[in-house]
């Protein structure tokens, strides 16, 4: 099955759009997905290292500030133990940098100059405790930022010892400056970080301590600040797992049972998210963080990637944390993908209609071309006519198409006139209801039916009944039998039985099927009849012929027949001899004893025919002189022509050499002159003679033998009738001559004379030396 | 075997007629036949009874059948021509045929008629016959006797006979007495007792002489 060109174009233009469109559409599908999961961890990744980057921004001023402070009382610039100096110094420290919360200066005399950010009654709070032995005084003085006092207060209840604190005892005890772990400041209740620096006295001795107190809620609120997403978070886990730094601060701090603010472990924060996601960090107390992890998790059935960045530095042992919700991302896309189905889907549809109609417009001309090739096979349609407009291949082909045409429309013409005007019989047979479809003239003479009768005949009324069978076998559609030649008998419409030879070839169309039987028929009676004699004196004669052992036989008994007759022969003459001595001998005598050698000659001559008769498949052809050769026949029947009184001559003019089996032409010549003889002799005339004339015809000698006699009765066929009337002769008649000449490309017939008597004639081959010259 | 004549004898008028066929119908129409027309006829049933008879000198026409048991006429003929005898063979035969006739004919035969045959035929042949035979026999005469003259020289005349033959144009007793390294004189003596011998008058007749005896040699044709 061919697949139609239109729909060809339309499943191609339109299909492809259509997959051209959903390839796009599903590759960015996938892709764009999988870049915004990638962008979400970058983004998390970001988060922690600008958080990071924060933290150690909002924390470096400090160390700075407290590290100036303690070398410039180490080296005595400032006196440390004039706490009024110390305090000017500790509050140009505080202005500063805002995130300090406070600085302040304890020594190990247990005096403590700490300055600190304060609600009121001013912005800065002064605590000094001053120690003198078991004396000590602590003073409260509130400035504004232009350090003027605003108030001055004594506060004789407390009790606040720096050396007993836990940034005094560290820094003293490492001589070196240190960051404490976060807490809950005592004075703000906000969470925050101590850095201690001590200021030394010696190698292993200190004088003081400084520290800066930052409040680190200012890093929640940074973290409140990033937009991680919809629904992220970024919090900070201090190494032993308390969440120091979160947007939302109050989930930072808890009280104790004891009434004091701690942090909150990331084991019970109340972020449940948060929680899911790092508490699994947290192994023997301590964070495991080894590296920036990214991580993707699930929550409540909704899918989170998250990020744990690697502790700050090793005085610093913070993990940044963070996480967001996937679908936070992911969701834009998620909706942009439906609006880009639609999209795709709108853009298909119109491609796709836009591809069948470009698809029709290019299908158009050519369904047009088909549609007139069509019409034109039907013969609605001219060849001739105009093309509609069209392709220049169409145009092409069409060229081709009209040649064809003519050429087969020319074709078909001298068919028919072939068929009609054939010589031989023609029909045209259905093969399934093996109907006539078609017959010509020479075909209804045959039969004897008219076309119009034989139309709707089929073959099997026209065969005889016995060979109805025989065409039957050239319907058989096995590919084994299409074509069949046989001589079958056929019955004519006057009811006469005829010979046919019957010939019928199965056409198959180009897919092997048949389109119908073409049957030639000759009416062959004539020669079926006169096959049937040849046949009948072919086995006569291959009895004669063929059988070895009976030419063994016929040559044995040719010699040995021929052994006597030499002797009768020679004896014969002996006698003549001795008469033609003899003085008065009866000339009877004479004669008869030439009559004896002549007959013994005869009779050899017989013999030597009969048994090159019976050799005559190895016959030898030769060149010879024909006119010889009449004479030496004509001498072999002188003695009956004599006692019929018939006188043979002969007219034989100048011939070339022939070429033939001579003693075989000497037998037919012997033949038909003994036939003249024995017609002259029985006619009994006034004219009795035999004449034997030649000519050449073309390439062969024609030679006739023409007697006087009775001539040839128009009923009897000559040639047909084996058995022959005479007596004597050779026992082979005009057929075994014809045959004989046959064997030697030669013909035999009958031409009646005008005047009386009857003219047998027959060919010779002219030998090729004769034709050349 | 059987004897219509007298046997063989020497005839000088006509040669004797032999017929040598298996079939003793033929051998006694012929024999009264041929003998009835003066014809000295001997006949024989088969060719191992004509060679034992034969003396291998009398020339004679052999009248042969083709087809006999044990030796046939071909083979006959053929043993006959390789022997150089002074024969002249007419075949005679009842099974007839273009080879074999061409092969007889081509052996030397005068005919090869086939039986049945009229008399006059054949007495026709027969003379013919006689003709071939006694030039046979003289050409075979002839070279005996050159033969027999040659055999009388010496092997030194017969030298000098070859280097004649040979250069016949160098001739002179010098010319030869030059290439033998012989005196003249010697020559001279040796060339008249060639002469002599060979029965010839000068040097011309003695190259004519052995020209007659190559041209008359067996299987020349």
């Amino acid at each position: 099955m061919r697949n139609s060109l239109g729909a060809l174009l339309a499943i191609g233009l339109a299909g492809l759009q259509f997959i051209a469109v959903l390839a796009v559409v599903f590759s960015s599908f996938l892709t764009s997905e999988r870049a915004l999961l990638d962008h979400a961890r970058e983004l998390l990744s970001d988060v922690g290292t600008n958080t990071i980057e924060h933290s150690r921004g909002f924390l470096g001023p400090a160390r700075g500030a407290a590290e100036l402070s303690a070398r410039l009382a180490q080296d005595r610039v400032i006196a440390s133990d004039v706490p009024e100096l110390l305090e000017q110094l500790l509050f140009q420290q505080l202005l500063l940098a805002p995130q300090f919360a406070g600085v302040y200066h304890g020594d190990e005399d247990g005096g403590f100059v700490y300055v600190m950010r304060s609600d009121g009654p001013g912005p800065f709070r002064t605590k000094i405790i001053r120690t003198d032995g078991e004396l000590r005084t602590t003073e409260l003085i509130w400035r504004d930022e232009n350090y003027r006092v605003i108030e001055r207060r004594w506060d004789p209840d407390d009790t606040y010892d720096p050396r007993t604190r836990p940034w005094y005892t560290r820094a003293r005890d490492r001589l070196t400056t240190i960051w404490t772990d976060p807490y809950i400041f005592f004075s703000s209740q906000q969470p925050g970080i101590t850095l201690a620096s001590p200021v030394l006295d010696g190698p292993d001795a200190i004088r003081g301590i400084v520290g800066v107190d930052i409040e680190i809620s200012d890093i929640s609120d940074f973290l409140a600040r990033l937009r991680i997403g919809a629904t992220g978070r970024a919090m900070i886990i201090h190494e032993n797992g308390d969440v120091i730094a979160h947007p939302n601060k109050d989930f930072l701090k808890t009280r104790d049972a004891d009434g004091t603010l701690r942090f909150v472990n990331i084991a019970e924060f109340e972020d449940p998210i948060a929680r899911a996601a790092f508490s699994g960090l947290m192994q023997g107390g301590r964070a495991q963080v080894e590296g920036e992890t990214l991580s993707q998790f699930t929550y409540d059935g909704e899918t989170y990637v998250s990020v744990v960045m690697p502790p700050i530095s090793d005085k610093l042992p913070w993990t940044i944390a963070a996480y967001a919700l996937e679908s936070d991302f992911t969701q834009v896309i998620k909706e942009n993908r439906l609006v880009n189905i639609w999209i795709a889907a709108v853009v298909a549809a119109v491609t796709g209609v836009f591809g069948l109609l470009l698809a029709n417009f290019i299908y158009k001309p050519v369904r047009a071309f088909a549609v007139r090739s069509a019409l034109i096979s039907q013969g609605e349609l001219d060849p001739g006519d105009p093309l509609p407009k069209t392709y220049q291949e169409l145009e092409n082909a069409n060229q081709t198409l009209m040649q064809q045409i003519a050429a087969r429309r020319e074709t078909e013409m001298e068919y028919g006139r072939t068929f009609a005007l054939s010589s031989r019989g023609m029909a045209q047979i259905d093969p399934e209801s093996e109907r006539f479809l078609r017959v010509n003239r020479k075909f209804c003479r045959i039969t004897g039916y008219s076309a119009s009768e034989l139309e709707g005949m089929t073959f099997s009324d026209v065969a005889h009944p016995e060979d109805r069978r025989a065409l039957i076998v050239a319907r058989d559609t096995d590919g084994s039998t299409r074509e069949i030649a046989r001589d079958i008998r056929c019955v004519r419409r006057n009811g006469s039985v005829i010979w046919a030879s019957v010939n019928a070839i199965q056409i198959l169309n180009q897919e092997g099927k048949p389109l119908h039987l073409v049957l030639t028929m000759d009416d062959i009676t004539q020669a079926k009849l006169s096959e049937d004699q040849i046949a009948e004196l072919n086995k006569d004669l291959s009895n004669l012929s063929r059988d070895h052992t009976m030419g063994q036989v016929a040559a044995g008994l040719a010699h040995e027949l021929n052994q006597p007759l030499t002797a009768i022969t020679q004896n014969a003459d002996s006698a003549l001899y001795a008469v033609d001595q003899m003085a008065g001998a009866d000339p009877d005598l004479r004669v008869m004893l030439e009559e004896i050698a002549e007959q013994s000659m005869r009779a050899g001559e017989i013999i030597k025919a009969l048994r090159s008769f019976i050799r005559r498949d190895e016959g030898i052809r030769s060149d010879f002189d024909l006119p010889e050769l009449v004479t030496q026949t004509t001498r072999l029947v002188v003695a009956e022509a004599r006692a019929a009184d018939v006188k043979i001559s002969a007219d034989l003019g100048a011939l070339p050499q022939v070429n033939a089996n001579r003693i075989q032409i000497a037998q037919v010549l012997v033949n038909l002159l003994r036939n003249a003889i024995e017609a002259v002799a029985e006619a009994g005339g006034d004219s009795r003679s035999i004449v034997v004339t030649a000519r050449v015809e073309g390439e062969q000698v024609h030679v006739a033998v023409t007697d006087t006699g009775p001539g040839v009765d128009p009923d009897i066929s000559l040639f047909t009738d084996f058995e022959t009337t005479k007596a004597s002769g050779l026992g082979l008649g005009l057929s075994i001559c014809r045959s004989i000449l046959a064997s030697n490309g030669g013909r035999l017939w009958h031409e009646p004379v005008v005047e009386g008597g009857a003219r047998f004639v027959f060919t010779i081959d002219v030998a090729t030396s004769g034709l050349s010259s | 075997m059987e004897k219509q004549g007298d046997g063989l004898r020497m005839n000088d008028q006509r040669p004797p007629v032999y017929v040598v066929d298996d079939d003793q119908d033929i051998r006694t129409s012929l024999s009264r036949g041929l003998g009835q027309r003066g014809f000295d006829v001997e006949c024989f049933a088969s060719a191992a009874e004509f060679l034992d008879a034969y003396d291998g000198e009398q020339a004679a026409c052999l009248i042969l059948d083709y087809g006999m048991p044990e030796m046939n006429g071909l083979e006959l003929q053929a043993l006959l021509t390789r022997r150089d005898l002074p024969l002249a063979v007419i075949f005679i035969t009842g099974h007839g045929g273009v080879p074999e006739s061409v092969q007889a004919m081509k052996g030397g035969a005068v005919d090869f008629l086939e039986k049945p045959f009229r008399q006059s035929v054949l007495v026709e042949r027969i003379e013919a016959a006689f003709d071939i035979a006694r030039a046979h026999q003289s050409a075979r005469g002839l070279r005996n006797d050159i033969h027999a003259r040659i055999g009388r020289l010496t092997a030194r005349e017969k030298e000098i006979v070859d280097h004649i033959l040979a250069h016949p144009a160098e001739a002179s007793s010098k010319d030869i007495a030059n290439s033998l390294g012989i005196s003249p004189r010697t020559i001279d003596h040796h060339r008249a007792r060639i002469l002599e011998k060979l029965q010839v008058r000068s040097v011309v007749e003695l190259v004519d002489l052995v020209g007659k005896l190559k041209q008359s040699e067996p299987g020349r044709t």
